[in-house]
């Protein structure tokens, strides 16, 4: 067969460094996802881009290699009990949704402010949802683990679950029973987000717990299903237009598959707390990377005047504070992970 | 993580699906140019990566899935089994 050329516009030549960043970021990657229901395109996607691969291809080839790992890793928490198909399915159809009109509000800044405006709204979405939302999640991770790591639903879920409005909808795997309505601006948020920012469960996942009042176990593994669905969706949408390297893709899914099974173990040697403790952490540290990233948006905007060098350092800097992010998340996954045996083995005994 | 399993760990499993996927990654890397030249002309190519991912996740999943097993890191037997608690029957009149 004759050997075609790669149009390098689109595709890299790889080598064995690239290989390697790209397998053990995607290791971590799954490991985090595998625990927390999400995560790691925040680091791979800006990685990718670093290796000099194209915007539109970095975000294509990250969604190609999220879907089978988001299944890989739901098929084994779906063993392990903590999946709730049918919460993970409402949630998706409603992302659906709002990825539609995060795409909308996007293009209309677009329009009104160009690239940089655009670029600037996704940083400061980022940093506000990151802040406020992974705040709130590390403060009642740290209540819960005062009072003994039991975790109790919170008091906005209970109320919302008491008020009887058609359709009610019972959720046989997180124990509960709540309106159709109170589940779909959870599944829009989630949409909404993954369009700006796409990480969407970071706020599907405090959504289900806080809103909907599903455990973070549940929580996080029916985030799974929905990273599934939407993944899917999102790789037919990008893969039709040809953006799909399926090399880059066939490596990430190499360390992430070994990754997200691990960290779906995890979850069966921890306490419900840690999950919030862990995701509370990285977004929190992912705050900070986009927040060292806001000022390059500002120069581009003619708000702020900062040299150049000095951009390229914070630039350097917010990289290295997302690679921070992801690793702080899976050292403590592992510890915690190695705790937990440690309690189990003499007990076995 | 890891500890002591009294089950039998799957070492066959694991050595076949290593190998077929250490097969499929050769195939797909030998043809790499190829494979991304035809993958990236859209349309119903876009099948292309869709199947080879799930294909790929099949084989390279569960060999991964078997390793860690072999690894000794395995669940909770108690966690594993555990079941969220159900949702209270709601009490009706059957008039």
């Amino acid at each position: 067969m004759e050997t075609l050329l790669l149009d390098t516009s689109k595709f890299i030549e790889l080598n064995f460094q690239a290989v390697g960043f790209l397998f053990i970021v995607g290791f971590i990657g799954g490991l985090v996802s595998g625990f927390i229901g999400s995560g790691g395109a925040f680091v791979l996607t800006p990685g990718m881009m670093s290796l000099g691969v194209p915007g539109t291809v970095a975000v294509a080839s990250n969604m190609c290699h999220k879907f089978p790992k988001a299944l890989v890793g739901a098929i084994k928490r779906f063993r392990y009990g903590q999946v709730d198909i049918k919460l993970g399915l409402i949630t998706a159809a409603s992302a659906g949704v709002g990825v539609q009109i995060g795409i909308m509000i996007q293009r209309a800044i677009l329009d009104r402010w160009g690239q940089a405006g655009s670029d600037l709204y996704v940083s400061l979405s980022f940093v506000a949802v990151l802040v406020i939302v992974g705040g709130y999640i590390m403060m009642d991770a740290v209540k819960c683990a005062r009072c003994g790591g039991e975790e109790r639903p919170s008091s906005l879920a209970l109320r919302l679950q008491k008020i009887e409005l058609w359709p009610m909808i019972t959720f046989k795997t997180s124990g509960l029973r709540i309106s159709l309505w109170f589940t779909i601006p959870v599944g829009l948020a989630t949409g909404m987000l993954a369009a700006t920012i796409a990480v969407g469960g970071f706020i599907g996942v405090p959504g289900m717990i806080y809103v909907v009042g599903a455990s973070s176990l549940v929580a996080s593994a029916s985030e799974l299903v929905v990273a599934f669905i939407m993944g899917m969706a999102g790789t037919v949408n990008w893969a039709m237009h040809g953006m799909v390297d399926i090399r880059l893709v066939l490596i990430i899914l190499a360390g992430s598959l070994l990754g997200v099974q691990l960290g779906a173990i995890g979850t069966t040697y921890v306490r419900e707390h840690m999950i919030k403790s862990v995701m509370a952490t990285i977004m929190l540290i992912v705050a900070v990377s986009r927040a060292i990233a806001v000022p390059k948006y500002l120069v581009k905007l003619g708000i702020m005047d900062v040299s150049e060098g000095a951009l390229s350092i914070m630039g350097s800097v917010s990289f290295a504070f997302m690679c921070l992010a992801l690793g702080v998340g899976s050292v403590i996954i592992l510890g915690a992970m190695w705790k937990g045996r440690r309690v189990e083995v003499p007990s076995r005994a | 993580m890891a500890q002591p399993t009294g089950g039998k760990k799957p070492v066959l499993k694991t050595i076949i699906y290593g190998v077929v996927s250490v097969a499929l990654y050769a195939a797909a890397f030998t043809h790499a140019n190829t494979l991304t030249e035809l993958f990236s002309r859209g349309s119903f190519w876009a099948a292309g990566p869709i199947l080879t991912v799930f294909v790929f996740s099949y084989a390279h999943g569960t060999f991964a899935s078997n390793l860690w097993s072999c690894l000794g890191v395995v669940a909770r037997p108690r966690a594993a089994k555990r079941s969220a608690a159900r949702p209270q029957a709601r009490a009706t009149i059957n008039a």
